[in-house]
């Protein structure tokens, strides 16, 4: 008999190094995009997400570790995306999110 | 014979031009047709022989020549192409019956057509076959050389001739269009010149003819005749040279596309292909597409026009910022005087530039354990005839979902929700923003879900999604309605009354809707059985955009917003109390743009719904 599984455990210790990481293609969506830089990270985006409805996609989080140089994965996990634009309607920042899930593609393939 | 030679230097230019042009339009032609695919050649083949041939040759007369499409949008721009399509057409054809009154059935070298006056000084003036020939030569002259002047004043201020914004030149333009602006004048001052030495002429070659005589030196005049005559032959050879490779390439390619067009060619949304080259190069650029654009009237995004994306991917310089601003709305499309896709070759390039494998990336969305059915997706029901998909935007708007339940429930309808705990979006917005393959995958696990629940009837709310499934979904069998066609039906047939009402009402036309579907007329007829209907001054075909347009991936807020606006203050113009609209996204895009309540034709008619105590 073992422990009653909730879903939750521990995550491996991980840190980011600011200085370390390259800024360069997170500031270039963020000229694409420019009132990318005005999000809060409410994840309102996240919460309406089609495709977050249906597997474990988060765009908030996506973009947040993007935002900070982490572009690991960032291509594969966005590629979950229908482009629907529910999003885009909920951003209280009004903040054109397809356009910053296209610009995560075009711009982040080879992470 | 008559001793007349028909050659001299100056012909040289005029011929050197006219080889090198006509190379260059037979080698593109046959080469782009050469590519067209084997559907599209057979759609040709049977085409040929039918009246589609007749119509098409109607249509080039009525379009190239007249521009009939171009008078009906701006008067003064019809007249000015009119006077140069027709105008030079009409030079060239009774030029030649000109050469033939003159001269029988003699052969005439091109050249002795095009410089006719200089050739003939030794011939008899006079009227031929009754006509005052000259006369009538110089009259069209008159009429091309109007249209020049109005072109050059259009160039100078494009408002007085009704176009807020002309067309910005490519240096190839440049020197086509300067080319084309001399030909004129120069025919008639070196028909003048000759006019004014032999003392014949037509009332303009001759009159001006007569003028230069007397004030021009005897001596020089020869001199001054040879003169005008070279750069009235150089004018014509750069102009033909550079014609292939400027704008003007559309005064030939109009005929091809007309013809294509006619024996069923299209082009492929969501792919470029050959056909495409005869709509690029069709496009005069003449700029009537750029007032429609709210973009650049309310959006202040300029620059990025269907004239401006054409003349890019023309030259190959499309950038994906180009291929990306645009809403397809398909507002320019209906101005657009050669009838060109716009909508589709900016999806096209989209394809090109953004498409990427699909690689099944939608594999979550298949239920796990083997089912095939859509995770978490759909109510089963193993009666319902109708399914409805809600559609995203749609399950964003609580409102229109309980209203679609209220009326399904009023007219007793049995009903599968095929999304309502969550579906897989339409495809639709991905296959807009070009990546085709992944939007097919899409497309293809709601097919399934579809076919599985054994339908119908699909009804939907939302004009993105019906028109995906309309034009790009196999659904054989199962009719796919819009809810205001749903609702028009449900009225018409009985199952549900609807109380009338006084509310000034005014309806915003959806651009997937109308233009896109051509759904104009059943929410209207709902709509005025419950309220008066007031149109706002742009209506139906011509219906605005509400800006925040699924197509628009690179359209900040900034622009969306103040497109909102605009159209939010043309609803409000109307009087009417309240905004109604057949498109979830619509109604979020409106009710940032207006103070006015915003209602979608669901909500309109759950309110209006005629129940038990109603009818007593």
């Amino acid at each position: 008999m073992g422990a009653v599984n909730f879903g939750y455990g521990i995550s491996a210790a991980r840190g980011m190094d600011l200085d370390r990481n390259d800024l360069g293609p997170a500031r270039e969506i963020a000229d694409e995009v420019p009132e990318f830089r005005a999000c809060i990270a409410c994840g309102g985006c996240t919460a309406t997400c089609t495709a977050g409805n249906l597997t474990s996609f988060n765009f908030r989080m996506v973009h947040t570790l993007v935002r900070r140089g982490e572009y690991a994965g960032a291509y594969r996990e966005m590629n979950k995306c229908m482009l629907c634009g529910k999003c885009r309607l909920v951003c209280p920042r009004g903040i054109n999110t397809r356009g910053v899930v296209m610009q995560i593609k075009r711009k982040l393939g080879d992470y | 014979m008559d001793g007349l030679t028909f050659y001299s230097g100056f012909v040289v230019p005029f011929i050197v031009g006219t080889s090198v042009l006509f190379a260059v339009i037979v080698y593109k032609y046959v080469r782009w047709f050469a590519r067209l695919p084997r559907r599209d050649k057979l759609s040709v083949r049977r085409g040929m022989f039918s009246g589609a041939t007749v119509a098409a040759a109607w249509e080039c007369l009525m379009e190239s020549l007249l521009h009939r499409r171009i008078w009906r949008v701006n008067p003064a721009l019809g007249y000015m192409h009119t006077s140069f399509a027709l105008g030079w057409f009409l030079l060239i054809a009774v030029g030649w019956i000109e050469t033939v009154a003159y001269l029988g059935g003699r052969f005439v070298p091109l050249q002795g057509h095009i410089f006719f006056k200089y050739f003939t000084t030794e011939l008899q003036h006079g009227p031929r076959w009754g006509v005052n020939f000259e006369a009538v030569m110089d009259l069209l002259l008159l009429y091309v050389l109007s249209g020049v002047a109005l072109a050059l004043f259009k160039r100078l201020r494009s408002r007085a001739m009704g176009m807020r914004r002309t067309t910005q030149l490519r240096m190839g333009d440049r020197v086509a269009m300067a080319s084309l602006w001399f030909i004129f004048p120069m025919r008639l001052l070196a028909e003048s010149f000759t006019s004014g030495i032999h003392g014949s002429g037509g009332f303009l070659t001759g009159g001006l003819g007569g003028v230069l005589a007397t004030v021009v030196p005897a001596g020089v005049m020869p001199i001054a005749e040879l003169g005008a005559w070279w750069g009235y032959s150089i004018a014509l050879g750069v102009f033909f040279v550079s014609m292939p490779f400027s704008r003007y390439m559309h005064i030939f390619t109009e005929i091809p596309l007309i013809f294509l067009r006619r024996w069923g060619v299209r082009g492929e949304v969501g792919r470029e292909k050959s056909f495409d080259h005869f709509q690029l190069e069709a496009c005069s650029r003449c700029g009537i597409c750029i007032d429609p654009c709210q973009m650049q009237r309310d959006g202040g995004m300029t620059g990025v026009q269907s004239v401006y994306f054409i003349r890019d991917r023309r030259y190959n310089r499309l950038s994906r910022r180009m291929a990306d601003s645009c809403m397809a709305c398909g507002r320019c499309e209906a101005k657009c005087p050669v009838g060109l896709e716009l909508d589709t070759l900016r999806v096209g390039s989209r394809y090109t530039l953004n498409n990427t494998p699909s690689n099944d990336r939608w594999a979550y969305a298949r239920g796990g354990n083997g089912r095939s059915d859509i995770a978490g997706a759909s109510l089963p029901s193993e009666t319902a005839q109708v399914g409805y998909f809600a559609g995203c935007m749609t399950l964003l708007s609580p409102r229109i979902l309980r209203a679609m339940e209220s009326v399904f429930a009023a007219a007793g309808e049995d009903v599968w929700w095929a999304d309502r705990e969550g579906g897989v979006c339409c495809g639709r917005p991905m296959k807009l923003a070009g990546e085709v393959d992944a939007a097919r995958d899409m497309m293809k696990l709601n097919e399934e879900l579809f076919r599985r629940h054994g339908i119908t009837t699909l009804v939907t709310s939302c004009p993105i999604c019906l028109r995906v499934f309309r034009e790009d979904y196999s659904l054989r069998g199962i009719e796919v309605l819009h809810h205001s066609e749903y609702f028009q039906r449900l009225v018409a047939g009985g199952r549900i009354s609807l109380k009338a009402g006084s509310e000034r009402l005014t309806y915003h036309d959806p651009c997937e809707l109308g233009r896109g579907c051509g759904i104009y007329d059943e929410p209207r007829e709902v709509l005025r059985a419950v309220g008066e209907l007031a149109e706002p001054s742009e209506t139906r075909e011509e219906a605005l955009c509400c800006g925040s347009s699924i197509a628009g991936n690179a359209i900040g807020g900034v622009a969306q917003t103040l497109m909102g606006r605009a159209v939010g203050r043309a609803f409000e113009a109307t009087g009417a109390s309240c905004v109604v609209t057949a498109c979830p996204l619509c109604k979020k895009a409106l009710a940032r743009g207006t103070e006015l309540p915003v209602l979608d034709l669901a909500e309109v008619v759950e309110r209006h719904l005629m129940t038990a105590a109603d009818s007593k």
